[in-house]
């Protein structure tokens, strides 16, 4: 799914579109928001019903927050959520540097 | 206000807000401890009515200190938490009120902050215990010697939450503590003690500051209340001021920086737990008597007068000419305001305003300037206009661009000067000082080479002695500036210093990255894409972070003002725009959603605490922090970024944890509620104040009687019996009742048999909504005297100005009469083997054994007569000898040992001394005195040189040392170095 098919599949599908516009953060730029929606709509099909939906939001939170913020999670979920996210184009990704690493780079000073 | 830096900026520019404390300490007899009697009055020479404490101030010390080791368990803690309880009680003294307050359920807007602080904690918190692992094998398997390991569980501090079982317990300890002081302290006898715990929502100083302001709108409120409230947040001075309470006082422990502290791993003081070497704990005094006395002092307190500040303020706000009525409640009001873009707890600061460089004397000088075009002041009652808070903005926007220059300016000749300082340092480190240098430095031998015959040894030796001259000379001027840096051109340093400094470069410690340059062209673009990762043209979004701040500026005004005015509402953001970016602001905020509702406790505890605190939660709970499954498990990541901001520490930097989705989490925790037990369904629910009054309150039958007539309904206090302290009263389901033991909820302390105490259930007096509370003074209230220096004294009075030192304008000075001054210089006198004493103490014939009559010895007064032409030269000051600076240093190493400290009142002593020798001498009559005395003289006379020397040395070690922050008083006869 391209970014192309992503706006076409908006086009055909306002309602759903809608729906997932209302879980945009109010932090989120439309750099950061752009692919996560995008993360949302491609895995909108495995995660039927309301719970479901929030685990699937929680996930696309973990890959926002992983890519976008530089949060760390556990090596199980981060091969979830990156294999979930395959294809989806991120420009310009920003660069952390995340606690553990500041501490240990100034431990070993 | 989570900066330090603020109090310390507002100590420094107005100093006479701060009063010491005075504290009557409990003293002991044959092993029995002696209370001391609050009813007696305040030694503080002030009466307070009322005591507010805001009990995570009190809590976080007493349970993780960090200047001593820490309770051994949970019990200590509450034990060492009562003791801190009762020494605040003992200093302030209050007639009426004792309101205590732990922080309850906070809004949401704290959250962010809540979050990085337990997420940091908690790493932090293994971080040391895996330091400490690893240090302690190193250092055994070196040989060292350990205390062995307690047998503790690192006390996870994050547990100072709302909903914990740990505030749970500590909610029933304090009561079991009030019931039984206000059943067995007379100081306690007619309080009335509020106490609010963790299970009410808000924040411990906010739970006040609306019981303060509820008070004050009902017409019972005496407007003469002086309010004395605890705590180390400078966001308390803030509230303090919004009250317009003419009597506030706030009391919290002296802050004293770079305090020792024990190694975490040894418990010994000296050095950190990088350089533990585990080496035997050293014997302190003769018998060890010593091992559990904390070389520190104990924390002291202090007082800050808040009327001392409005003072000062009124000074630096007034304005003349206005287009409109000057009204100085007002002024402060706005200047409280101001001081929020400094920083607060729910908001980031912005990032041209620092308060290190002086953004508060900054915004009131803009303040001052844009006031007369806005024809008002920005806020009123807690509400914003934000139309003129956006010319304050616009001003201070223009300057920003010169703001960022200054700012690099100033750090690097900063780095520039602490660089100077180190090499400084090193150098003065570079060896002992009895070590020549030149052509006098040792050598090794048999190596084959001769050391050189040496060549000219007295002009060199007159080149070092002069050299050492220099260098005291210039230590003492490095001393007397602070330490702050100053360059030393010494002549022989000079080539010395170009060489270190090369090398010193290379062992510089590496800047931290920054990649926003804000002193740089083209700042703005950069921060927005570093800091948001946006496009500075995107201007929506900018809108949006704008939008953001400016509720937040409105929210935190009215939370200080009014109270909380939404519980959801926070800032989505983890960095501020620029103040150049407030634009067209007036109509981007209108009003908070009404009847929004608090967390609950357990609710809070999963949007705060990191997975690695999820044990204080119960397990299906736990398990949402976890799983990979869980529908909120975005909210808690292992390991996150930390944006060092120009900082050097990660403490110091900007933790970028994502924000929480309470929707997501309320849905999420539907499904566990069920798995809740009763006990923790307790734990969870929303609790409320307690008021608890002795037996001879006037209250006490009256509370008494609702309890036996079973009276369900809410009922008034009536105001007449609790010097018109007004509320609702309902009754408690676990009342704490006269004549009904209460339980200790800790081992090693009593039941109380003989309870009188009695608690009900508080609710503050409630006012309609849309209410809104006047930031007014109340009709009635009475200013207290002004203590500050009137700035036309000079002009009006030929008398010198005499400041006042405490709270009693007409404090009686203490001094020592004459005979004062003999019985002190006769114990000083013992207590300095006799060195420094003049008087003639009677015993001293006796035991020298050389007493002659002087009517019998005419040869005996002859002797004296001569003497006391020597003595008319006493021990002055004006003349030290010229003494070579390190026999000095050995002299004050001598007297340091033998005398343990020269104290203030010591050194006034000699000064009257020599008083006495004057007139001693000049009387000179013939008399036991005179001839005591010149035995004395004799005995003395080998070492007098000596001795004078060592009063010098004295007044050195005084000017120099400046310990416990006093600067040293001017010695009695003024002594000038040469």
């Amino acid at each position: 799914m391209s970014v192309s098919d992503v706006n076409d599949f908006i086009r055909q599908n306002r309602a759903v579109a809608d729906q997932v516009e209302a879980f945009r953060g109010h932090w989120e730029s439309d750099k950061h928001w752009v692919p996560r929606r995008e993360f949302i709509l491609r895995n909108m099909n495995d995660f039927e019903g309301e719970l479901h939906m929030d685990q699937l939001l929680s996930l696309s939170m973990v890959w926002a927050n992983n890519v976008f913020l530089g949060c760390r999670y556990s090596t199980e979920l981060l091969d979830k959520v990156k294999q979930m996210a395959e294809g989806i184009e991120v420009e310009d990704a920003p660069v952390f540097k995340t606690r553990d690493e500041i501490v240990k780079q100034q431990q070993g000073r | 206000m989570g900066v330090p830096a603020f109090f310390r900026w507002l100590s420094r520019k107005y100093p006479s807000i701060i009063v010491h404390c005075v504290e009557e300490k409990g003293r002991e007899c044959n092993g029995v401890r002696i209370p001391v009697d609050t009813t007696k009055a305040n030694p503080n020479e002030v009466e307070f009515d009322n005591l507010y404490l805001d009990m995570n101030g009190i809590i976080h010390p007493c349970t993780h200190p960090e200047d001593k080791p820490a309770p051994k368990n949970e019990d200590e803690m509450m034990v060492a938490i009562f003791e801190y309880i009762d020494r605040l009680f003992n200093i302030v003294r209050p007639r009426r009120v004792l309101y205590m307050a732990i922080d309850g359920v906070a809004p949401r807007a704290k959250m962010n902050q809540q979050r990085s602080r337990r997420f940091r904690a908690s790493k932090e918190g293994m971080e040391l215990t895996e330091e400490k692992t690893r240090m302690r094998e190193e250092v055994i398997q070196r040989g060292g010697y350990l205390p062995p390991e307690e047998i503790k569980e690192r006390f996870d501090s994050n547990c100072i939450t709302p909903g914990t079982e740990f505030m749970d317990n500590l909610a029933r300890c304090l009561r079991y503590y009030v019931a039984d002081r206000l059943s067995n302290d007379p100081g306690w006898r007619n309080i009335t003690v509020f106490l609010s715990d963790a299970s009410v929502p808000g924040e411990g100083e906010h739970k006040i500051m609306d019981y303060i302001r509820r008070q004050r709108a009902q017409p019972n409120h005496d407007p003469n209340t002086h309010h004395c409230l605890c705590g180390a947040d400078a966001d308390l001075i803030m509230l303090g001021l919004a009250t317009h309470e003419p009597n506030f006082t706030i009391i919290r422990e002296e802050f004293k920086p770079n305090k020792p502290r024990p190694c975490a791993l040894c418990g010994q003081m000296g050095h950190e737990i990088k350089e533990c070497q585990g080496v035997a704990r050293e014997k302190r005094g003769q018998h060890d008597e010593f091992a559990d006395a904390m070389p520190v002092s104990e924390q002291e307190f202090i007082f800050i007068r808040l009327c001392v500040l409005r003072e000062y303020l009124a000074r630096e706000l007034t304005m003349a000419s206005l287009p409109f009525p000057f009204d100085f409640e007002r002024s402060i009001d706005d200047w409280v305001f101001m001081c929020f873009f400094v920083g607060n707890d729910f908001l980031p600061h912005l990032p041209s305003l620092e308060i290190r460089e002086g953004a508060i004397d900054r915004l009131v000088r803009i303040y001052k300037d844009v006031v007369h075009k806005t024809g008002g002041y920005l806020t009123e009652n807690g509400f914003v206009n934000l139309a003129r808070v956006e010319m304050i903005m616009q001003a201070v926007g223009v300057a920003e661009d010169n703001i960022f220059k200054k700012r690099r300016e100033d750090d690097e000749s900063f780095k520039r000067r602490m660089k100077e300082k180190r090499q400084r340092m090193k150098r003065e480190q570079q060896g002992p000082a009895y070590l020549t240098g030149g052509q006098f430095a040792p050598h090794a031998l048999g190596r084959g080479l001769q050391p050189d015959a040496v060549e000219n040894a007295r002009h060199q030796a007159y080149g070092m002695r002069m050299q050492s001259n220099r260098d005291a000379a210039q230590s003492l001027k490095a001393m007397m500036r602070n330490g702050g840096g100053g360059n030393f051109p010494g002549p022989s340093d000079d080539g010395n210093s170009r060489g270190v400094k090369r090398k010193a470069d290379s062992d510089d410690e590496p800047e931290p990255e920054d990649n926003v340059r804000l002193w740089e062209d083209g700042w703005k673009q950069r921060y927005y894409k570093t800091k948001f990762d946006v496009d500075v043209s995107d201007e929506g979004f900018k809108q949006k972070v704008v939008q953001s701040y400016v509720e937040g500026l409105c929210w935190v005004l009215r939370y200080y003002y009014q109270g909380c005015a939404s519980w959801k509402w926070y800032f989505p953001f983890h960095y501020a725009p620029f103040a150049s970016d407030f634009q067209d602001i007036q109509g981007m905020f209108s009003d908070f959603e009404r009847g929004t509702k608090p967390f609950k406790p357990l609710e809070q505890l999963m949007g705060v605490f990191p997975a690695a605190s999820g044990n204080f939660l119960p397990e299906t709970w736990r398990n949402l922090m976890m799983s990979p499954d869980s529908s909120i498990i975005d909210f808690y990541p292992d390991d996150f970024a930390i944006d060092l901001n120009g900082k050097k520490y990660a403490w110091q930097g900007v933790a970028l944890l994502p924000f929480v989705d309470e929707r997501r989490l309320r849905a999420a925790l539907a499904d566990v509620y069920p798995d809740l037990t009763s006990e923790e369904v307790r734990r969870n629910s929303l609790g409320s104040d307690l008021v608890f009054v002795g037996k001879s309150h006037p209250l006490s039958d009256f509370i008494q009687e609702l309890y036996r007539a079973q009276c369900h309904e809410p009922t008034e206090v009536p105001a007449e019996l609790c010097h018109g302290i007004q509320g609702i009263l309902s009754l408690d389901d676990d009342p704490i009742l006269p004549d009904k033991t209460v339980s200790s909820p800790i081992p090693m302390l009593r039941d109380i048999g003989q309870n009188s105490a009695i608690g009900v259930k508080f609710k503050d007096p409630q006012f309609a909504e849309g209410f809104v509370f006047k930031a007014v003074l109340l009709p009635g209230a009475k200013l207290p005297t002004n203590v500050l220096k009137p700035e036309d004294w000079d002009r009006r009075e030929n008398q010198p100005w005499r400041p006042q030192l405490g709270f009693n304008p007409n404090r009686q000075q203490a001094h020592l009469d004459q005979s004062g001054f003999r019985a002190l210089g006769h114990s000083l006198r013992n207590q300095h083997g006799g060195q420094y004493s003049n008087a003639p103490p009677p015993n001293n014939y006796q035991q020298q054994g050389n007493y002659r009559s002087p009517r019998t010895g005419h040869h005996q007064a002859f002797q004296h007569s001569r003497s006391g032409g020597q003595l008319g030269t006493p021990p002055s000051f004006h003349h030290q000898p010229h003494f070579p600076r390190h026999q000095q240093q050995q002299q004050q190493q001598g007297y340091h040992g033998r005398g343990g400290g020269a104290h203030g009142w010591d050194r006034a002593m000699q000064s009257q001394r020599a008083a006495y020798q004057h007139s001693a001498n000049r009387g000179g009559g013939p008399g036991p005195g005179p001839s005591g005395y010149q035995q004395r003289f004799h005995q003395q006379r080998s070492d007098w040189r000596e001795q004078r020397d060592e009063r010098g040395q004295q007044y050195q070690a005084h000017s120099s040392s400046n310990r416990g922050g006093y600067p040293a008083p001017p010695p009695s006869r003024r002594y000038v170095w040469k």
